[in-house]
């Protein structure tokens, strides 16, 4: 085995022994594990089926056959809610593996060529962040949503989801830049180009490996931050919408009753927040194990 | 100090114009009619739409249309929306209310932020800083909306400590909750940016001789420590009162508060996109104004960064 090799694979020896005396990090892994289930065999949890209605049963709270009682239009809240897990997961985990993609391309071009290249690509990712998140969701989302007739689920999901990638990539730029050009100067990097290795070899094998530790904790998190967001882009009536089943979307449809029926909606909340919190409290662990600063 | 301030202040100009023309161009050039659903359940009669489209030049290419808003928009006049009702004076009822509500929130940030920090970073590992360290896990995971309406329910709905909604003029003590919920996900981050430099500039040199001088623990901490710890976190709080101004909208939607992000989520409901090109580059222009000065302020505070 190469000696990069068992550098790399020592770094995350070391991290895995201090990832492994973590309390939060194996209930966040545990929580993890249970709304990936959740997410691929909903069925598991309930045999319910989520688009059956009984408007005749509309808003009933809580009872022992319906733990978190019925929505608005008489449908199944616990049924729902654990199906609301795969929109969710589906979400988050495409927008942030967009974001990666678009970024990491844009960031790793930007270090690896420089000069105005990197200007260009540095100043539209200004761009980009200069239009706050919720306005930049709210402009592009406004504007083409309102186009589609009859959106099938996917279609519903792919604008959401490609809209988050849109508007988040310009942080993953910088991260995947910095990390590149700390990387770019070391001898090592210097030695392999001066062995002759092409620009993809030296991106590949051995500066993409050495910048991925940043990339992922922060992409674990920001799969928490994802779903979160679409749940707000939802809530404001831009996001998501029926027949998708989602939390946001269960939330957005029962704000205006949180005075009669506050169970509709503070159930999907919980599991909402309870998602969120399991992205960023494992890539907040992993972060911490990898960062030797904050020890 | 003056050249770089220069400097940056013509950096901005290109960000700036690029980011405006991003929004007009989204906004104007994407697919979709603007008066398609104008005219109720009728499709609008084809003068009315002929005579809108002349008035707002939407007949005109991209860039007369960009040139015509730049030129607007340096001249002062916001124009009118569809309804013909002027720009300006929607902007002049709504303006005062957000900027109270983020001034509030700011305020919120800095004071209830930086202290939890800076108790957490200086008791590290005890009792005090696994609370704020676990609350503020809380704060980051819980989306604003959520932490918003549990506020809702439980202060305004269960306990009634508050009204539920805030009434149109939105007097300041209306407005402590909103602006709270607003500022939760900064405060978060602001304590544990103060944590983390706390931590770190604990275990410095400077801080070292200072104790070594036989300086008091307050002097070393209130002089010393804090000037260098509460970079970051200033620097944090000055680049996010752009987004704070955008994460109004759901506050303000929340609370049903009559403010810039009230109306601009009116503006998008109807495809009212005359206020959403204004109001968007203005929040657009406030963001990077506040960053440039965030940028010049660490000279103030910090004499080792020099600008060139």
């Amino acid at each position: 085995m190469s000696e990069a090799n068992e550098k790399t694979r020592s770094l995350w020896h070391d991290t895995w022994d201090i990832l492994k005396r973590r309390k939060i990090f194996w209930i966040s892994l545990v929580l993890l594990v249970l709304f990936l289930v959740m997410a691929a065999f909903p069925t598991l949890f309930t045999h319910k089926d989520p688009e059956f209605a009984e408007l005749a049963r509309s808003m009933e709270p809580p009872s022992k056959d319906a733990w978190f009682g019925f929505d608005l239009q008489g449908r199944d809240v616990y049924a729902r809610t654990i199906y609301g897990a795969r929109t969710s997961i589906i979400v988050g985990t495409l927008a942030t593996l967009g974001t990666v993609l678009l970024g990491g391309v844009a960031g790793v071009i930007a270090a690896y060529r420089g000069r105005w290249i990197d200007s260009l690509l540095s100043r539209v990712g200004e761009m980009f962040l200069g239009v706050p998140y919720v306005l930049g969701a709210i402009i592009i989302l406004g504007t083409v949503a309102p186009v589609q007739s009859n959106p099938t689920k996917t279609m519903i999901m792919g604008v959401v989801i490609i809209v988050l990638a849109v508007l988040g990539w310009p942080v993953l730029m910088r991260i995947a830049r910095s990390a590149v050009i700390q990387a770019k100067h070391q001898d090592y990097v210097q030695a392999a180009r001066a062995l002759g290795a092409g620009p993809f070899r030296i991106i590949f094998k051995h500066l993409l490996p050495n910048s991925l530790a940043p990339i992922l904790v922060y992409s674990t998190i920001t799969i928490g931050s994802y779903i979160g967001a679409e749940a707000t882009l939802s809530l404001l009536g831009i996001g998501l919408r029926s027949p998708v089943i989602s939390w946001g979307i269960a939330i957005a449809d029962h704000t205006r009753y949180i005075r009669t029926g506050a169970h509709a909606m503070l159930f999907p909340a919980a599991f909402l927040s309870l998602c969120v919190l399991t992205f960023v409290m494992l890539g907040e662990a992993v972060r911490d194990a990898l960062d030797p600063k904050l020890r | 100090m003056g050249r770089y301030a220069i400097r940056r202040l013509l950096q901005l100009i290109p960000v700036l114009l690029g980011t405006t023309f991003l929004i007009n161009f989204m906004v104007w050039q994407l697919p979709g009619d603007p008066f398609a659903a104008r005219c109720g359940q009728r499709a609008c009669p084809d003068s009315y739409i002929s005579a809108m489209r002349e008035q707002f030049a939407l007949d005109q290419p991209i860039l007369v249309q960009y040139w015509h808003f730049l030129k607007n928009l340096l001249s002062g006049d916001l124009g009118v929306n569809f309804n013909q009702v002027s720009v300006a004076t929607q902007l002049a009822d709504a303006w005062p209310i957000t900027i109270r509500l983020a001034l509030m929130a700011v305020a919120f940030e800095a004071i209830v932020g930086i202290a939890a920090g800076v108790l957490s970073g200086l008791k590290r590992g005890g009792f005090l800083d696994n609370v704020i360290t676990i609350s503020t896990l809380l704060m980051l995971s819980l989306p604003v909306f959520v932490t918003g309406f549990i506020l809702q329910w439980l202060l305004g709905v269960q306990l009634q400590w508050i009204n539920p909604t805030v009434s149109p003029e939105a007097p300041l003590s209306e407005l402590v909750i909103p602006a709270f919920v607003l500022a939760s996900l900064n405060l978060a981050f602001t304590a544990r940016l103060t944590r983390t430099s706390i931590v770190e500039n604990r275990r410095s040199d400077y801080v070292r001789t200072a104790i070594a001088k036989g300086m008091t623990n307050k002097r070393v901490v209130a002089v010393h420590l804090l000037r260098n710890s509460l970079i970051p976190a200033l620097t944090f709080l000055g680049t996010e009162v752009g987004s704070l101004m955008s994460g109004a909208i759901v506050t303000e939607g929340i609370f049903n508060i009559h403010g810039i992000g009230g109306l601009l989520f009116s503006a998008i409901n109807n495809q009212d996109f005359t206020i959403v090109v204004p109001v968007t580059s203005l929040l657009v222009l406030i963001y990077l104004v506040t960053n440039l000065l965030v940028d010049l302020l660490y000279g103030v505070l910090d004499p080792r960064i020099r600008y060139e």
